[in-house]
């Protein structure tokens, strides 16, 4: 307990106390507190343990780059967010935090063991240790290490909250509101342009927030600012992306701070075009590496700074700094005017500047140089440091609560390095700053390595007088990883950077190396002895910070989350009671049970109305083209492996598609409504595919050919009509077309009206029955479905499902591209010779059909199986062997793509791809399942009336 | 079309009412997908004026690309087909139906999922983009109005998602 509120100072709202708690204690803070304020405010040092050995972990930052304190925020079990920095919650009334990765409390740890072993854990032990067995992977090893390893919890219920997104454009996008932020939203207001500025605080101001004399400049900017009509400043908001062409993804985070949201969405994307980009995300001061540099109390120079003049908090009694750079001083010297008690101050340099010395004087401040902590005593918070001079004398022990470290500073270039801006090495920094722009993008103030900090020397870790392999100085303090596993990673032959990231982990956190990557590139460097230029460094990737799954997704959940695309009909299929699929994004009714009925008995009831009487089937989803053009038959005639520049405007005809290396890409029947105009019909999952494709060769192949291609999927809603009595219901709606047998025969179109709405009207089946399909403008389906299914009553029509129609057109040994088709299947290997037009010179796909291995014997052909036991129903997918009793691996020849129960036939029916299928008719094949091996004849596939004497009626 | 059947639409006719934007299904109206190498070969044909750039309107007909026009009129009207020439003309009338979304808030609500700049989109012009995955068209009627052409089957999506984010 040493951290304190000072009695003045800081911008939190000392009239509005805010009550939370933290690990079920109660605790006050003050408006404008993040978490980690008020618990230190409280006296709180202890805020995590880590995540490989346990330890006990404070707060190191104060803002973004928080690497210990990461804690978990519910609002109710679906409302629970893990892993959130101290540094980045605002307290609001009611708000429950909890500590992670400890068990059973924050203060006795079990899991703490871990750090007593540490030197049984040593860089790569998981590799190398959780290899064999390998029975022990899932049941053992991954459950245990996900335990002991962990973050916080995952939330265990679906996310209620809504989340906003937006795309916006602008002139100039400015990524951080601190002073070089502002100075430069300034210059750009002043342009007229377009202005955004995000800053992920809630207040803008970056480090002028810490810095009182900054005040009244700030108050002015953001004044200018506020009044700019051009200028949009968005607070709480992450940019945490730069994707091409100046395209920025930033969260706004618009709920969290609140006691008590309301209806309103938590997150909102932010997708920003921009013309230019200009970055000002500022620098992060880099902590030294020494023995005990994770001990609760010791933290950032900086960090203390803000705590101190921004929250109002002392962040102990007597403090101490471990400097290599000037910022610490100036930092330290800011507390000490706060009425902080200041300890000492320790720096590694012989000498600094003689007016640090000074200032050091006047405040009565005890100053070492020359020296360097060598050790912190205490385990939940500092007790004491131990220093020596730099050539190992003159060791002697200062007692404080609080070590501050100043190890210089770090440009953050991270979304300059996602735009892919090239950076150089600064020897006098010890750092990268941004180089070459790739995209039209610039980076103002610290981040570009421009700051009046003061100088400071770079060093990869403190001297110390103790053995290296026995001390812990941590360099990654969220992944655990000290320097000496760098150092192992070294001897162990690692040389490139991103080898030795990989190996220790090190900047594989969730901080993605704010504070370690630098550190550990020295390290690196002195080990290797080689300059950090020639190592170079690991890729940034976005998120800059993480962010949660709900505001990437934005809109897209529960409704929203993709479109399911819906036929005209489809309202009628649901107040019918239909069980309904998915078919590509299309939902299209898949059974309509009656009362007490499963799908097996819905099916057959289907089956048996539509063979024996009328069956109503909702065909909207089929793809349509309408192909349109002098040139239209000759287009088709190249694209389908049939003939199609004989076919008679008012006739139909089934045509298959190849793609270019000659298997089958989808099929469908087309009409030919005039010499110069086709309706063209896909499968429903193919319809873009196919359009897609004919364009392609339209535009790049055959720009000469006078013939254009529109989607009509969506103009016409399709009723298929099947079944004996289909003519019967028709007739008497019809106006203006024959149906009888003689004027109207199979595979043909007639247009003319039904119930007085335009209809095109195909005499087609995928049934095997007299059929016809019922083409209607859309808006129109389900006024000419009720017609028809009114009418139909005379003959108990039945609607069915896209599970009839498969279970139909099966007993017709009726293709599904997709099903019987895997896009390794020609028309050859699917007994689709007689579609393949020999005399043609060309179509897509012909010469592929020439290849050898395409004439080679051994193709799978799709075949029928008949089942010996007639109740069998194989499953889909199931393997195909000519011996069950060979040894195992067995040789596969083959495997089931559709199979049914059918009901007409009384038997089950299946169709399978069988290597060289069609020369093995009548012969047995197995079918090996766990329970049993089936055996079963291979057939032709039509399975019922082979003569089609149903369909010519 | 016979009075006595009721065309059945994708969303409701009750239009959405938020602050600062009115969602609306526009009535229904009679579209031709235009399609020839030259914007005279459709004047010839047609008698009229034929858009000759990329979202440029004239009458009815949108320039959508370079040899795609689209024609919105009145719900009805018939045209020459075009047999024999080279040229395609098919209707499209039930393909897609037309939203309107009116009120100062317009543009930016489009905005929350159509990538484009629609605040340096100019009255008076039309463009084919998406909203997220979805293909639409856009028709910018007025500063505060735009018409919305989108396919019928994405349409209640498409009105779900308007809704929502005109209640944020």
């Amino acid at each position: 307990m040493s951290g304190y509120r000072l009695s003045d100072g800081g911008r939190v709202d000392r009239t509005r106390t805010v009550k939370f708690s933290f690990d079920g204690q109660s605790y006050d803070g003050f408006a404008g507190d993040t978490l980690a304020s008020a618990l230190l405010a409280q006296g709180v040092m202890l805020f995590g343990r880590s995540f490989k050995y346990h330890r006990p972990r404070g707060v190191m930052a104060a803002g973004v780059e928080e690497c210990n304190a990461l804690i978990s925020v519910s609002r109710g079990p679906a409302r629970f967010t893990p892993n959130l920095r101290a540094t980045g919650i605002e307290i609001y009334d009611g708000l429950i935090a909890t500590s992670q990765n400890r068990w059973p409390s924050l203060k006795t740890d079990i899991g703490a063991i871990n750090d007593r072993l540490g030197m049984f854990f040593p860089a790569g032990f998981y590799n190398k240790t959780f290899m064999w067995p390998r029975s022990f992977w899932d049941k053992l090893y991954e459950p245990v290490i996900r335990r002991m390893a962990g973050l916080g919890d995952a939330p265990t219920e679906i996310d209620p909250d809504r989340y906003a997104a937006t795309y916006a454009h602008c002139d100039i996008l400015i990524v951080g509101a601190g002073p070089a932020g502002i100075d430069a939203a300034l210059e750009a207001i002043a342009t007229g342009k377009t202005v955004v500025l995000v800053d992920e605080q809630e207040e803008p101001g970056g480090g002028a927030l810490a810095d009182p004399a900054l005040t009244p400049w700030l108050e002015r900017s953001l004044k200018a600012l506020s009044d700019a009509r051009n200028l949009t400043l968005l607070n709480r908001t992450t940019a945490f992306g730069y994707y091409h062409d100046n395209f920025v993804g930033a969260v706004q985070r618009l709920t969290d701070h609140l006691s008590a949201p309301k209806d309103e969405p938590r997150e909102k994307l932010w997708r920003i075009r921009a013309g230019e980009v200009i970055l000002a995300q500022g620098a992060i001061e880099r902590p030294l590496v020494f023995d005990g540099n994770d001990v609760p109390g010791v933290m950032l120079a900086s960090a203390a700074r803000i705590y101190a003049l921004r929250y109002g908090v002392a962040i102990g009694n007597s403090v101490a700094l471990m400097a290599t750079h000037d910022s610490g001083w100036h930092d330290i010297f800011a507390l000490a005017r706060a009425g902080i008690g200041i300890s000492a101050i320790i720096d590694v340099r012989e000498t600094v500047d003689a007016a640090l010395i000074c200032e050091a004087v006047s405040l009565g401040i005890t100053t070492k140089l020359g020296c360097s902590v060598i050790g912190v005593s205490g385990r939940h918070g500092v007790k004491s440091v131990e220093i020596t001079r730099n050539d190992g004398s003159q060791k002697s022990s200062i007692s404080c609560d609080a070590l501050l470290m100043a190890g210089g500073w770090t440009p953050s270039v991270h979304l300059w390095s996602h735009s892919k801006g090239t950076l150089k090495w600064r020897d006098d920094i010890g750092a990268y700053v941004p180089d070459q722009p790739n995209e039209n993008t610039r980076c103002v103030g610290a981040c570009a390595g421009d700051w009046n900090h003061g100088s400071g020397i770079v060093i990869d870790a403190l001297p110390t007088l103790k053995d290296p392999s026995r001390i812990k100085a941590f360099v990654d303090f969220q992944n655990d990883v000290t320097a000496k596993d760098i150092q192992l990673a070294i001897r162990e032959g690692f040389r490139s950077i991103e080898h030795i990231k990989r190996y220790t982990t090190n900047g594989m956190a969730t901080d993605q190396g704010k504070t370690s990557n630098l550190n550990g590139l020295q390290i690196a460097s002195q080990a290797l002895a080689m300059p950090v230029a020639a190592i170079g460094l690991t890729t940034f990737r976005p998120p800059y910070t993480p962010q949660t799954f709900g505001a990437l997704a934005g809109h897209a959940k529960d409704d929203l989350f993709q479109p399911t695309r819906k036929t005209n009909i489809d309202g009628w299929a649901q107040e019918n009671d239909a069980v309904f699929e998915l078919v590509a994004q299309w939902r299209r009714a898949r059974y309509f049970p009656k009362a007490g009925e499963d799908m097996d008995a819905a099916v057959a009831r289907e089956c048996r109305a539509t063979r024996t009487s009328v069956g109503i089937f909702d065909a909207s989803t089929l793809g349509k083209i309408e192909v349109v053009g002098p040139d239209a038959a000759e287009f088709l005639n190249r694209m389908y492996t049939n003939p199609w520049k004989a076919l008679e405007p008012g006739r139909c005809r089934y045509g298959l598609l190849l793609k270019e290396d000659g298997f089958i890409m989808d099929d469908g029947v087309s009409a030919r409504l005039a010499s110069d105009r086709f309706h063209l019909t896909t499968t429903t999952g193919g319809a873009a595919r196919v359009l897609h494709m004919m364009e392609d060769y339209l535009q790049t192949e055959w720009p000469d050919l006078d013939v254009w291609l529109t989607s009509t999927t969506e103009q016409y809603a399709v009723i298929a009509l099947q079944g004996p009595n289909a003519r019967k219901v028709l007739e008497p709606l019809m106006e203006g077309i024959d149906l009888s047998a003689e004027a109207f025969p199979h595979m043909a179109i007639r247009e003319g009206t039904i119930c007085g709405i335009p209809t095109r009207l195909f005499r087609v089946s995928f049934t095997g029955e007299l059929g016809f399909e019922i083409n209607v403008p859309s808006a129109y389906g389900r006024a000419i479905w009720e017609r028809i299914f009114a009418e139909g009553q005379k003959y108990d029509i039945t609607p069915y499902g896209t599970e009839t129609m498969h279970v139909l057109r099966a007993e017709k040994g009726f293709i599904i591209v997709g099903q019987d088709t895997d896009g390794t299947v020609t028309p050859y290997d699917a007994g689709l010779d007689w579609a393949v037009g020999k005399k043609k010179p060309d179509f897509v796909g012909k010469r592929s059909l020439g290849r050898p291995d395409i004439m080679a014997s051994g193709r799978k052909q799709l075949v029928g199986l008949l089942t010996d036991d007639p109740k069998v129903v194989l499953e889909e997918g199931a393997q195909i062997v000519a011996d069950p009793n060979q040894p195992i691996p067995m040789k596969m020849i083959g495997h089931v793509t559709s199979s049914y129960w059918s009901d007409t036939l009384g038997r089950s029916i299946a169709m399978a791809l069988v290597e060289d299928g069609q020369a093995m008719m009548g012969e047995t094949v197995y079918i090996p399942m766990p329970s049993k091996t089936h055996l079963a004849q291979v057939s032709g596939l039509l399975f019922y009336d082979p003569e089609g004497a149903r369909l010519h009626v | 079309m016979s009075d006595l059947l009721m065309p059945n639409h994708p969303v409701p006719e009750t239009p959405v009412a938020a602050i600062g934007v009115t969602i609306s299904l526009a009535a229904p109206m009679q579209r031709y997908s235009l399609r020839a190498r030259q914007a005279q070969a459709l004047e010839t044909l047609l008698k009229v004026k034929v858009p000759k750039s990329i979202g440029a309107i004239e009458g009815s007909i949108i320039c959508l690309g370079p040899d795609e026009w689209l024609m919105r009129a009145d719900a009805g009207t018939t045209l020459s087909m075009g047999a024999a020439l080279p040229i395609a003309i098919t209707d499209v009338s039930d393909r897609a139906i037309c939203i309107t979304v009116d009120g100062p808030r317009a543009a930016e609500i489009l905005m929350s999922g159509c990538p484009l700049d629609l605040n340096a989109f100019a009255v008076g012009r039309a463009t084919r983009t998406i909203y997220e995955t979805v293909e639409i068209i856009i028709i910018r009627e007025a500063i505060d109005r735009f018409h919305v052409e989108i396919w019928c089957s994405f349409a209640p999506w498409f009105w779900t998602a308007l809704k929502t984010v005109a209640s944020h």
